[in-house]
């Protein structure tokens, strides 16, 4: 356990004081982090529940049955990922580059619907610059957005890797950590879905504002 | 195996350290000083003045012991020689770890008690049996303070005038940036934050005017934004409200308060409000300063008109430019040329259009802003009983005068645009505007409510003038209509 | 390796110069990147420095008109903001790189090139901070940047853009060296160094690292809210869209009352490897210094309230806020009072970096009593956002943070350098900074009960404020002069160089068991360790009892032995170190990160990619180029290019 420290930079990086990955730690340490990011951010949400001024307000604008659906998506994907990893570390090849696509594939789905919301929404009259229920809502799920389209890009390098051979069953710690990171955006996702299209699905008009569309 | 500083204890430097010290404990005794905190004039600064005091002892008796700790085990254990014998290598001792623990624990206790009792003597709420609670509002504006006595109809601005011995309960609200009430003597600070209404409550058990200064950083001129609080006896406070009801005489004609009057309604009275004292004129006050407000916030860069003090009875003040200057006619001159010089970046300086010269001073020759300071040191409660409505006698109502008087820093009679159009043709206009109101009914109502139709492209400021008599509007309407 | 993998074409060579400017844009060596830190942020604690001289003189007396109102709030927005950000944790940084391999016997962080990637990120972004001055709008907000006033609104001014671009991209490095050193802390430990003989210092770099890892992302989320509104007109604390700007002051100072940790917590322990090396004693209560830093750590993100008492949080929230505030003054006397302890019956030798020490107690003594004062609300309501709260954060801050620094600068020069500083200018040092600090900030106690509110540019003559500033001036010229003797004394001792040895203070952690310099590969054989302290236990083994005898009362402390390691014995047989003789670069055959320009490439890529916030999507777009280029380049990069 403790060998490789004692061996100047031989793999300090897998043989570890803790006997953990240091990588590995370094992405938990790192999702601690972010769980701070997106907790201020949700936070903000739920602050701002009931306080725009004008609409549209969620009820009159959340599709909870598509966004439902996106959902599923994303949960399919960490099943995706569960799978990938195990024929990476069984030394599948074939079947863990088509998994690791498949993940790609639900992510790239994932954000299209999110696409498609905000460009639905934005017809409807609904920007981050219309009341603070656009701009609670568009930076949080943008926000989130962004750690998916991130997930999905190293997801296709790995896939990338995976289909060249360069990832392979004993540095398969690569695909382990980029799990971690996509298993925690998705558990991200379900906290935000609850918050945002649960929640507040039914939120109308503070009491006393107007209902003026912008 | 190395040397040893030859340094002895540093003694000079340390009885340095002491002088700041003791100059802190002379210091303190300085409670005339005008914001100090110590030379309190009402229970709430007392009570926070009589906990710091505790505290500090407390403080006081730790800090000597620590301290005292410190220089003593430097100077005792220091190393006296070449020696490099080894102390004993303890590693600790529960024991003590446990009771510096505790006795902490203790002490902050003993702070905790007064702490939480005061919070909620102070914070819960006005106490409902020392007297009749006088409701005031202080609105925070970028930088100056407003002060509404709803129950009362009054408004003012820079100068809050309490009954002595009464409970004062404060509504804390600010439109712009977050702003902070403090007035030292009688109470500590508690913050002016848009969208949070806070309340605080205040007792002058002293007669006499106390110093008081924004403590929330808002922006350029934060360090100019002060007020006073003037406590008075019951009488004299009686005195006041009924002296802001009641009307200043009207200048004699002719007079240099007559001219200076005409002055100010052309170039101040869009903005400043100088005649609060009938009944309703309140709510006209506060319907204009939102209507202001708006009209700033609409077009920062452009707007003709802002949140500014009502400058009703401004004679009776004492002070000018929330509390920078003594007021006088001098200082008052200075700062109608050239209000940056006193207190830079005042808004009035930016958007009254007698700024709008190269240097940034007034357009008026000298003589003229003499005449706007004499007629506004010279607005005073008059010889009126107090709640009349001073308006031109009927009979020898004049729409024009009406109109300078009421209308004229907002709207031009031509067709250039000041804040509103220009009146030019209204006549010939008002009629076809609205289906089914004819130019007298568009007219009347433009006056009574004028929210109700605004033209494109301006903003809805223009308060309602339905304090005036319906004679009054009923002549103002005939005017506008010969306006070509 | 052997086995294929992905590789990214190179622009340039892989770095591989010893000297020169590539050497250190290229170096993945964490005491060279703790050069840069120190040598950086030492920069900008002159600039710092100098903008709070300007603010002093400004108030020397009243109606001064030395500086116009706006410079004054620019000069105090970028004092505050740098003092912070770009020199108190920068220093910290550069303890930390310089420190936790030596201390836990690693040969260097646990990522090498994001090392260098932190560093490299801080001098970007503090240097696009400071453009501002030169592009004339300087951040005018304050360092709390309130909102509504840092709005478009009330600060139309690209300034306090600037502000919340360069805060951001400063947090990035932070959290990067954050990650770094906690993983490197809970993994590279030298066989046997378990966590409870860690060297504080490194205890407290853990403590303080979680802090920044947890709490940096916060105020990012405060600076992307701020930044969205103000660039893209969002509502999130635009009062006229309904925003609440007491939501940014809970952000804010979720972030910011944390962040007084990130601060101090360094120094505390820094503190507690100086007091323990000059008393010849072992830290006092090492477990339960590590507790109260731990506990402190932990308490400090349930106080924030406690900076908004005037806001109207009503008296329930302000009672609650005050007893937990209250109750963070327990662990921090538990600290005090152990490090009174340690020096008790101590051989105590007083030079400079313990003067420097001892004078921290007293000082930051000073500055938790006041702090109890305004944790009582009602006294606070007078307090609040007046020169007391300025003399208290400056006790903690100054005559905590910056005075352990100190004691660290010339307690550690010897090994970063060789060579020491001299001692006869460096007790001038500590005596100018300390008479210096106790004038400037001593005063602004009864500045503040005298009513004086913090940041106005000046104030009326009848105040009765005039003496105590003038004071607090003069004060601060000394401070300055403090400094400035500093400076000179590096230069000086630099001219006429009175060397060190490897461990010239009889040292207690293993940092001293090396060469002074330490050599790139720092150990020429990774240490076994057995005890705390442990190369002051191996120096004077007849100790060892009096420790651990007492040591055996604790329940949790039993007496190490050698089957006590982390793992089992077998595992530290090491293979031999020399084993590695191909790598070129020699260290005795001891195989070190190679060097990348990576990371320094990103780091261009995030600057101009914030810098474009400030200018237009086109300058966004062009740092997209640089991101992608480093990003790639370094993730396909191995730690060592195959032979």
């Amino acid at each position: 356990m403790t060998q490789a420290a004692t061996t100047g930079y031989q793999d300090p990086i897998e043989n570890t004081s803790t006997g953990l990955s240091s990588r590995k730690l370094m992405m938990w340490a790192f999702l601690a982090s972010d769980v701070m990011f997106f907790g201020t951010f949700i936070a903000t949400y739920l602050v701002y529940r009931g306080k725009s001024l004008v609409g549209p307000y969620p009820s009159e604008i959340l599709d909870i049955p598509v966004t439902s659906v996106s959902t599923f998506v994303l949960l399919m994907s960490s099943l995706a990922m569960v799978l990938a990893l195990h024929y990476l570390k069984n030394g599948e090849k074939n079947k863990a580059t088509l998994w690791i696509l498949a993940v790609v594939v639900l992510g790239t789905v994932f954000m299209g619907f999110q696409v498609v919301e905000f460009r639905l929404f934005a017809q409807e009259g609904l920007t981050p610059r219309t009341n603070l229920f656009g701009t609670t809502f568009f930076i949080l799920t943008g926000i989130h957005g962004a750690h998916v389209t991130i997930g999905v890009i190293w997801m296709a390098f790995l896939a990338y890797g995976s289909h060249k051979g360069t990832l392979r069953s004993d540095n398969s710690m690569d695909l382990e950590i980029a799990g971690l990171y996509w298993h925690f955006v998705d558990i991200v996702w379900i906290v935000i879905f609850t918050v945002i299209y649960l929640i507040s699905a039914a939120d109308g008009p503070p009491p006393g504002a107007e209902t003026i569309l912008h | 195996m190395h040397r040893v500083s030859k340094l002895s204890f540093p003694s000079r430097p340390a009885l340095l350290l002491l002088a700041p010290l003791a100059i802190a404990l002379l210091a303190a005794c300085t409670p005339d000083n005008n914001q100090s905190t110590f030379g309190t004039a009402g229970p709430i600064a007392r009570d926070q003045a009589d906990l710091f005091i505790f505290i500090f002892w407390i403080a006081a008796v730790v800090f000597v012991l620590v301290e005292g700790a410190v220089i003593y085990i430097a100077i005792r254990y220091r190393r006296r020689s070449d020696s490099d014998k080894l102390p004993y290598q303890t590693h600790g001792n529960n024991k003590l770890e446990i009771t510096w623990t505790i006795i902490p624990i203790l002490i902050l206790a003993a702070v905790a008690v007064p702490t939480l009792t005061g919070i909620w003597e102070q914070q819960n709420g006005v106490p409902q049996d020392q007297g009749e609670v006088l409701n005031v509002e202080a609105i925070g504006h970028q930088w100056w303070f407003e002060f509404r006595y709803p129950g009362q109809e009054v408004v003012t601005a820079n100068e809050l005038r309490i009954p002595v011995g009464r409970p004062v309960a404060l509504k804390l609200t600010s439109q712009d940036v977050i702003h902070s009430f403090w007035v030292p003597k009688i109470a500590g600070k508690v913050d002016m934050v848009p969208l949070n209404d806070n309340f605080m409550w205040i007792l002058g058990d002293e007669v006499g005017t106390f110093y008081g200064q924004c403590a929330e950083f808002c922006g350029l001129a934060h360090a100019m934004m002060r007020f006073r609080v003037v406590v008075q006896s019951e009488e004299d406070f009686q005195a006041w409200i009924d002296g802001m009801h009641t009307a200043a005489d009207p200048p004699v004609a002719g007079s240099r308060e007559a001219a200076g009057q005409t002055l100010f309604a052309q170039n101040c009275a869009s903005c400043h409000t100088v005649d609060s004292t009938a009944p309703g004129s309140y709510a006209r006050e506060i319907n204009s300063q939102e209507a202001r407000w708006n009209g700033w916030i609409s077009d920062i860069e452009n707007a003709a008109i802002v949140s500014a003090p009502n400058l009703t009875n401004f004679g009776t003040r004492s002070t000018l430019g929330a509390g920078l200057r003594d007021l006088n006619q001098q200082s008052l001159e200075e700062w109608i040329i050239d209000p940056s010089s006193i207190k830079i970046g005042t808004r009035m300086q930016k958007h009254a259009a007698m700024y709008n010269t190269p240097d940034g001073t007034a357009n008026l020759s000298s003589s003229e802003i003499s005449d706007i300071a004499t007629y506004l040191l010279s607005l005073k409660p008059g010889s009126g009983a107090a709640g009349v409505v001073i308006e031109q006698s009927e009979g020898d109502v004049d729409g024009a005068a009406l109109f300078a008087t009421n209308c004229s820093a907002c709207h031009s009679t031509g067709a250039d645009k000041i804040v509103g159009p220009g009146m030019a043709g209204i006549g010939d206009i008002a009629g076809s505007r609205v289906a089914g109101l004819d130019a007298d009914q568009y007219l009347e109502q433009s006056l009574r409510d004028p929210g109700a139709f605004i033209v494109d492209g301006y903003p809805p400021v223009m308060p309602g003038w339905s304090q005036l008599s319906d004679e009054s509007i009923d002549t103002l309407v005939t005017y506008l209509k010969t306006l070509k | 390796m052997t086995t294929k993998s992905l590789t990214f074409p190179r622009l340039f060579p892989r770095p591989k110069a010893d000297t020169g400017i590539w050497s250190w844009i290229g170096t993945v060596d964490h005491k060279r990147i703790g050069t840069l830190y120190g040598i950086t942020a030492f920069i900008w604690f002159i600039v710092g420095g100098i903008e709070a001289l300007l603010l002093r003189v400004q108030l020397a007396r009243p109606e001064n008109d030395f500086l116009d109102p706006e410079a004054f709030n620019q000069l105090f927005t970028m004092h505050g903001t740098t003092m912070v950000f770009l020199v108190v944790m920068p220093l910290s940084a550069a303890f930390f790189n310089w420190l936790i391999p030596l201390q836990i016997g690693a040969r260097d962080v646990a990522f090498p090139r994001l090392n260098a990637f932190s560093f490299w990120v801080f001098l970007l972004g503090s240097l696009l901070l400071n453009v501002s001055w030169i592009t004339g709008d300087a951040p005018n907000g304050g360092w709390f940047g309130y909102a509504p006033n840092s709005s478009t609104t009330f600060n139309p001014g690209i300034g306090m853009t600037y502000w919340v671009v360069g805060l951001n991209i400063l947090g990035v490095a932070s959290i990067a060296a954050g990650l770094n050193f906690i993983v490197t802390i809970l993994n590279m430990r030298a066989p046997g160094m378990t966590m409870f003989k860690l060297p504080i210092f490194t205890w407290m770099t853990l403590i303080t690292s979680v802090l920044i890892v947890l709490a940096m992302p916060v105020l990012a989320v405060a600076g992307i809210q701020l930044l969205s509104d103000r660039v893209y007109g969002t509502y999130f604390f635009d009062s006229l869209g309904g925003g609440d700007p007491v939501l940014w002051q809970n952000i804010f100072w979720l972030f910011g009352h944390p962040e007084v940790y990130i601060l101090i917590l360094p120094a505390m322990g820094i503190v507690s490897e100086v007091l323990p090396t000059f008393a010849r004693k072992p830290l006092f209560g090492y477990p339960f210094v590590v507790f109260a830093g731990a506990a402190i750590a932990f308490m400090g993100w349930f106080v924030w309230a406690h900076h908004m008492f005037t806001v109207g949080l009503g008296p329930a929230a302000n009672s609650a806020f005050a007893i937990s505030t209250m109750l963070i003054a327990v662990p921090t006397g538990v600290k005090i009072f152990n490090w009174l302890g340690t020096l008790w019956r101590g051989n105590i030798r007083l030079n400079t970096p313990m003067l420097f020490s001892i004078s921290f107690i007293a000082m930051f003594t000073i500055g938790g009593l006041s702090g109890v004062m305004h944790a009582s609300p009602p006294t606070d309501a007078q307090q609040q956002d007046t020169y007391f709260v300025v003399a208290h954060f400056h006790y903690v801050l100054v005559g905590g943070a910056l005075l352990g620094i100190f004691s660290g600068i010339y307690f550690w020069w010897p090994k970063f350098t060789g060579w020491f500083l001299n001692e006869k200018l460096g007790l001038t040092n500590w005596a100018l900074m300390l008479i210096g600090f106790n004038f400037t900030f001593g005063p602004m106690h009864w500045l503040g009960m005298d009513g004086m509110p913090r940041r106005i540019y000046t104030y009326a003559e009848d105040m009765g404020w005039e003496t105590s500033n003038l004071f607090s001036t003069i004060g601060s010229m000394l401070l300055g002069l403090g400094i400035l003797v500093f400076i000179i004394n590096v230069f000086y001792s630099k001219m006429n160089k009175k060397m060190a040895s490897a461990d010239p203070w009889d040292g207690r952690t293993l940092e001293w068991s090396v060469p002074s310099p330490p050599p790139p590969h720092d150990f020429d054989e990774i240490p076994q360790v057995k005890y705390r302290d442990d190369f002051w236990f191996k120096k004077h083994p007849e100790t060892i009892a009096q420790y651990y005898h007492d040591e055996h009362d604790d329940q949790d402390q039993a007496v190490p032995s050698g089957a006590q390691f982390d793992g089992d014995d077998e595992a530290v047989a090491v293979p031999a170190v020399a084993e590695n003789k191909s790598n070129g670069h020699g260290h005795g055959g001891i195989h070190l990160p190679d060097m990348s320009y990576y990371p320094f490439v990103l780091s261009v890529g995030i600057t101009i990619f914030g810098a474009g916030f400030l200018t237009n999507t086109y300058v966004i777009a062009a740092g997209v180029p640089f991101f992608l280029w480093g990003l790639l380049g370094w993730s396909m990069e191995p730690v060592n290019d195959p032979e």
